[in-house]
């Protein structure tokens, strides 16, 4: 009985490292059924509704780009990312190269790792995107 | 095979039809591959532009003034821009407003005499002087949509004179986001995600359209669905250069390996360049392909010590780590001081990149200063001590070269390596400095498809333009030559881009 209390005491405190883990790591891709997801977005996972971003209930094609606005609002977004001064154009939502008019999938995966469109030249830092 | 070849799907075409039939092909006909009364067009437009940098913006705009209804331009990325809204924002003008304000005496010969010198022989000197005599409607141009310039001059490397124009974000993304906005004002369709694949002719040779693959995701491996456009007007190509094929550069040039970063982003592949030459355009200098002196081997792209490099050559000096010694003039044209650095090797013969030494006091004039010493791609050192130190420089030839070059500042005149001083007037080589290191990366390609002064594609079957088709811009080949001097890309593609609109709008 004492071991298997130990090994229980050991395993919830295993799993409250490894989930600590990750939240620093920044991943929140999980696991939904057969496919992977964002933990923010379960309610969609869990509500099987594909189709709240992608244009047919049977996933075939990427959704729509800037589909995410349907949820999220676009100034706040801005608003959200904004930096100081002198790195003012650093601002993923609103930024030198191409204003506001990088769709979200260009630097956000829904279902799969990725990586800010910028990090292939410059190395600025994103404390909150998650990868 | 009745209808001389045309075809809708020419690759299927070609691919089924076998030798024979190729041969049977090898007449002028063999251009026009796609023929107008196969084609369900999918969409109609008056104006159709390819590419969404400095050319074809700038030709949607023109287009518009001159009264087109209907004017499209398609991008085959999710965004605008191209390697234009990743340039450094520099664009030369002859008799420009700044240059009337601070007396500096230029002309557009005295420009195109650079340009030419540059070239080495080869340049076109007709399409340079054309774009230098309209570059200041290109300025305008510019200004009207909201761009903003540093209230100075530069004289960038083989310029006679300071005529260079620099936008205050120190970028192309500083003409490109306002004539993004100037097109959506005018009521210019403006379309990502849709990828050129090829021309669609007539029966007489001209070209009435394009096949276009909508909802293309680059480098997702989603080509897009076919539609053909089509182009009451022409078909502008404005697609820029390859200097990210590496099979089509490597092809020209053996030395331009995958271990030769650029400056361009992923999407300068050339595609439609290659379609132009197989409908029959000429292929001009494709070998002429350029790398940038002013690039650094600490960061990825143009980077932040491009435009550093840039604005401070002309009063700082570059050494050879091996020696301690300079090794070229620091303003030269770009293909002499790429060649100059690419000869700079450490014993095994490896790259060995030479620095760039700034007094702190002149560096700090430019914003970029700020950025290269925040993101670590340069170094501030208070003494020459640490600086000799922290790069392995031999110090007593460094500290000579340097007392050396202070006296060419003092006396105006070079005699290491003939630099034009006059920028250089009163700046001493003196404590504190700042450091970066130099590399070349692929950064333009001079050659292209030939056009004629007019913007029209030449046919190499008849010397003579293809109907209906246009190009300018870093796609086209033959008006640089050898070797384009800084801040004349901007001109050549936003006039070349007005004139292609201009004569659209006549045809």
């Amino acid at each position: 009985m004492k071991t298997q209390l130990i090994s229980k005491v050991f395993l919830v405190a295993a799993v409250a490292v490894f989930v600590a883990g990750m939240s620093f790591a920044g991943e929140t891709l999980q696991q939904f059924g057969d496919t992977k997801g964002r933990s923010y977005h379960a309610d969609l996972y869990d509500g099987e509704s594909c189709s709240s971003c992608h244009d047919d209930s049977q996933p075939s094609k990427f959704p729509a780009d800037f589909s995410c606005l349907d949820c999220h609002d676009a100034d706040e977004l801005v608003q959200a990312t904004s930096r100081p001064d002198d790195e003012k154009w650093q601002n993923p939502h609103n930024n030198l190269h191409y204003g506001k008019e990088v769709p979200c999938m260009e630097c956000h995966g829904e279902h799969q790792e990725s990586k800010p469109l910028c990090a292939g030249c410059h190395s600025f830092e994103y404390p909150n995107y998650k990868k | 095979m009745e209808k001389k070849g045309y075809q809708a799907d020419r690759r299927k075409f070609l691919a089924g039809m076998g030798m024979v039939g190729a041969a049977a092909l090898a007449a002028p006909a063999l251009n026009a591959v796609a023929g107008e009364s196969d084609v369900k067009w999918g969409e109609e437009h008056e104006v159709v532009i390819i590419g969404s940098g400095f050319t074809g913006l700038a030709a949607a705009i023109e287009a518009k003034k001159l009264g087109a209804k209907d004017v499209v331009v398609y991008d085959k990325m999710p965004y605008f821009g191209g390697n234009s809204t990743f340039n450094g924002g520099l664009f030369a003008v002859p008799n420009s407003p700044l240059q009337k304000e601070k007396g500096v005496k230029d002309s557009p010969e005295i420009m195109t005499a650079d340009q030419v010198k540059a070239g080495r022989g080869v340049a076109y000197e007709e399409l340079l002087l054309h774009v230098a005599k309209h570059a200041n409607e290109a300025l305008e141009m510019t200004l009207e949509a909201g761009s903003e310039y540093f209230p100075y001059l530069q004289q960038l490397g083989g310029h006679s004179v300071p005529r260079t124009y620099q936008t205050t974000v120190a970028s192309g993304a500083g003409i490109i986001q306002p004539l993004v906005k100037q097109c959506q004002k005018l009521g210019v369709k403006l379309v990502t995600r849709a990828k050129f694949d090829s021309l669609i002719f007539d029966d007489n040779g001209t070209v009435v359209g394009a096949k276009i693959m909508m909802g293309h995701y680059f480098g997702r491996g989603v080509e897009g669905t076919a539609v053909n456009v089509r182009a009451r007007r022409g078909v502008l190509i404005a697609t820029g250069g390859f200097a990210r094929n590496v099979e089509l550069r490597k092809a020209q040039d053996p030395t331009l390996t995958e271990e030769v970063p650029s400056t361009n982003p992923a999407s300068a592949t050339g595609e439609a360049l290659l379609e132009m030459f197989r409908v029959g355009a000429v292929p001009v200098h494709m070998a002429h392909i350029q790398t940038g002196p002013w690039a650094s081997p600490d960061e990825d792209g143009f980077g932040y010590v491009s435009n550093y490099s840039i604005y401070n050559f002309a009063h700082s000096l570059s050494v050879y780590i091996k020696t301690g010694r300079r090794f070229m003039n620091e303003i030269a044209d770009r293909k002499t001081r790429s060649d100059a650095q690419l000869a700079c090797r450490d014993d095994d013969g490896k790259p060995l990149p030479p620095i760039t030494i700034t007094s702190y006091e002149h560096a700090k004039e430019h914003p970029t200063m700020k950025k290269v010493l925040k993101y670590g791609v340069g170094w501030k050192f208070d003494t020459l001590e640490e600086l000799a130190d922290h790069f392995k420089v031999p110090l007593e030839p460094l500290k000579a070269q340097i007392e050396e070059y202070n006296g060419y500042v003092k006396s105006g005149v070079d005699e290491q390596f003939g630099k034009p001083m006059g920028k250089a007037k009163g700046k001493y080589i003196q404590a504190p400095f700042v450091v970066v290191r130099n590399w070349p990366k692929v950064h333009y390609c001079q050659g292209g498809a030939q056009i004629d002064v007019q913007a029209r594609v030449i046919d190499s079957n008849t010397w003579k333009p293809i109907p209906g088709l246009y190009a300018g811009g870093e796609v086209t080949g033959g008006m640089h030559g050898v070797s384009r001097l800084g801040s004349c890309s901007i001109p050549d593609c936003m006039v070349m881009g007005m004139t292609a609109a201009r004569t659209m709008m006549k045809s």
